[in-house]
């Protein structure tokens, strides 16, 4: 594919997931039209966790870890800085803020912007904690859990294997733990060593599935629908390849046969 | 237009001019590659240009409200009695007067801060190993046990043992296939985020843009 067309389907791409936005939007705040989120189990422990921060007057821990604005996972920073608002917005009924970690200096000033917006008791400044990249970060905040005692620790950012340390720190200590990263190393380890996982995209729909707006709901519902649509084209592409390959199957049964799999596909999604 | 809106309209404003400048911009194929379609191109590349090189002169300045953030937060912690913000704060300054008096000598990073990432780095492997023993604890169905069984057999393939050849066409095939697979998958995932945060970003809806 050349670069002229890459250019024009990756324009069409933003353009019509705008319209999707803009669409799934206007369903949302029709009366009734209202669409419930997948659950997420790691999610529904947040509020138990926030209540225990709360009544024990210990605080949540929050990681970004090496997620930047300016970078390219600028939009990553922003969805975890969303998901961290709407956590923080639910302990502030404590008297102690969560603590906000981060390995980049220039996730500083955004952290201390949520905290300020969310917590209304204090500028909370000196809950955002810098440490440099890594392993220094990370062995930082595994030494400071014994100190800090944090109820819940929720760890959502760009890790990479160092997240071992502070998930074993956590698990040493008796501190439950979240844990999602948008590496992919990062990822295998949090899966196996976090309490609780989020995978892959589940980041962005995370601070939909916490917070009770509206907006986060559509657009968890614009992500199901590109999935959807990126699910059925995959398995498409498999079928006409296979019948290419035998002479059993013929394009007209692929189609067939991949008619039936979006009907049930669609029957489970409803029934679910 | 109260503060919130402005703010939304300048990150607007800002993120479209350079969504369509990087989209559109630097080639002139786009504009039918006639005479003035070069100059055109060049021209609308030239304001995401300015825009990222602003980002790269500030990123480069985050590094000073970083040391600032350190700072002051381990001197407060260290008002309240905490030993390791004080012998953090003592390594700082050290490290600062070591550097200033010795005219730029490294040799304190090489001699203290290499050895120690290099211990840190051996460790993990022990928490990773560690990890994956105690996946079956947490995750005691199919999925824990596929994601042992898959780990133990790449590990086991790697090793340069003839006895293991036949686990060696395994794990290059796991590696391959399934692995790579679920890896794209999650980047798919990743990536369809990304638009989607993006866009929430580019049309003023994200809270950061909203004060």
């Amino acid at each position: 594919m050349d670069e002229t067309t890459l250019q024009v389907y990756s324009v069409l791409f933003v353009m019509a997931t705008v319209v999707l936005v803009y669409t799934a939007r206007f369903f949302q705040k029709r009366p009734g039209g209202r669409r419930a989120q997948r659950r997420l189990d790691g999610l529904e422990r947040i509020a138990g966790w926030t209540t225990q921060s709360i009544e024990s007057n210990r605080p949540l821990h929050l990681a970004i870890g090496g997620s930047a604005i300016g970078a390219d996972k600028t939009p990553a920073a922003l969805a975890e800085a969303e998901l961290f608002h709407q956590i923080i917005k639910r302990a502030d009924a404590g008297d102690i803020a969560p603590i906000l970690s981060t390995s980049t200096p220039v996730m500083i000033p955004l952290g201390q912007g949520t905290l300020r917006r969310a917590w209304h008791k204090g500028d909370g400044a000196s809950r955002v904690i810098w440490y440099p990249q890594n392993l220094s970060y990370a062995s930082a905040i595994a030494a400071s859990m014994a100190g800090d005692k944090p109820a819940a620790h929720i760890m959502a950012g760009g890790f990479g294997v160092e997240l071992a340390l502070m998930l074993d720190g956590a698990d040493r200590q008796g501190q439950p733990s979240l844990a999602v990263s948008d590496r992919l190393d990062g990822q295998a380890v949090a899966y196996a060593l976090a309490d609780h996982v989020l995978i892959g995209e589940e980041l962005f729909v995370a601070s939909g599935a916490v917070s009770e707006e509206g907006s986060g709901h559509s657009d968890a519902a614009v992500l199901d629908v590109w999935r959807g649509l990126i699910i059925l084209g995959a398995t498409l592409l498999l079928l006409l390849e296979f019948s290419k390959q035998l002479p059993l199957l013929t394009w007209q049964l692929a189609a067939a046969g991949a008619a039936v799999l979006i009907v049930l596909g669609a029957v489970m999604y409803r029934r679910r | 237009m109260g503060r919130a809106g402005i703010s939304a309209f300048v990150a607007f404003a800002v993120g479209l001019t350079t969504l369509l400048s990087l989209l559109l911009g630097d080639n002139p194929a786009l504009f039918g590659g006639g005479p003035g379609s070069e100059e055109l191109a060049r021209r609308l590349a030239l304001p995401g240009d300015v825009l990222l090189r602003l980002v790269v002169i500030v990123l480069a300045l985050s590094i000073v409200i970083g040391i600032t953030n350190l700072l002051y937060v381990h001197v407060g912690r260290v008002a309240r009695g905490k030993l390791y913000s004080a012998v953090l704060l003592a390594s700082f300054a050290f490290t600062i007067y070591w550097y200033v008096s010795r005219r730029g000598d490294s040799s304190l990073l090489e001699a203290v801060q290499v050895p120690i990432e290099s211990t840190l780095a051996s460790l993990l492997f022990f928490s990773l190993i560690y990890g994956g023993a105690r996946v079956m604890r947490r995750r005691a169905d199919i999925w824990g046990l596929l994601f042992v069984a898959v780990v133990i057999v790449v590990l086991l393939g790697s090793l340069p043992l003839a006895e293991l050849a036949p686990l060696k066409a395994w794990s290059d095939w796991l590696m391959a296939v399934p692995v790579s697979a679920g890896a794209r998958a999650l980047l798919l995932g990743i990536a369809l985020g990304t638009v989607v945060a993006g866009v929430r970003a580019l049309l003023g809806q994200d809270r950061s843009y909203r004060g």
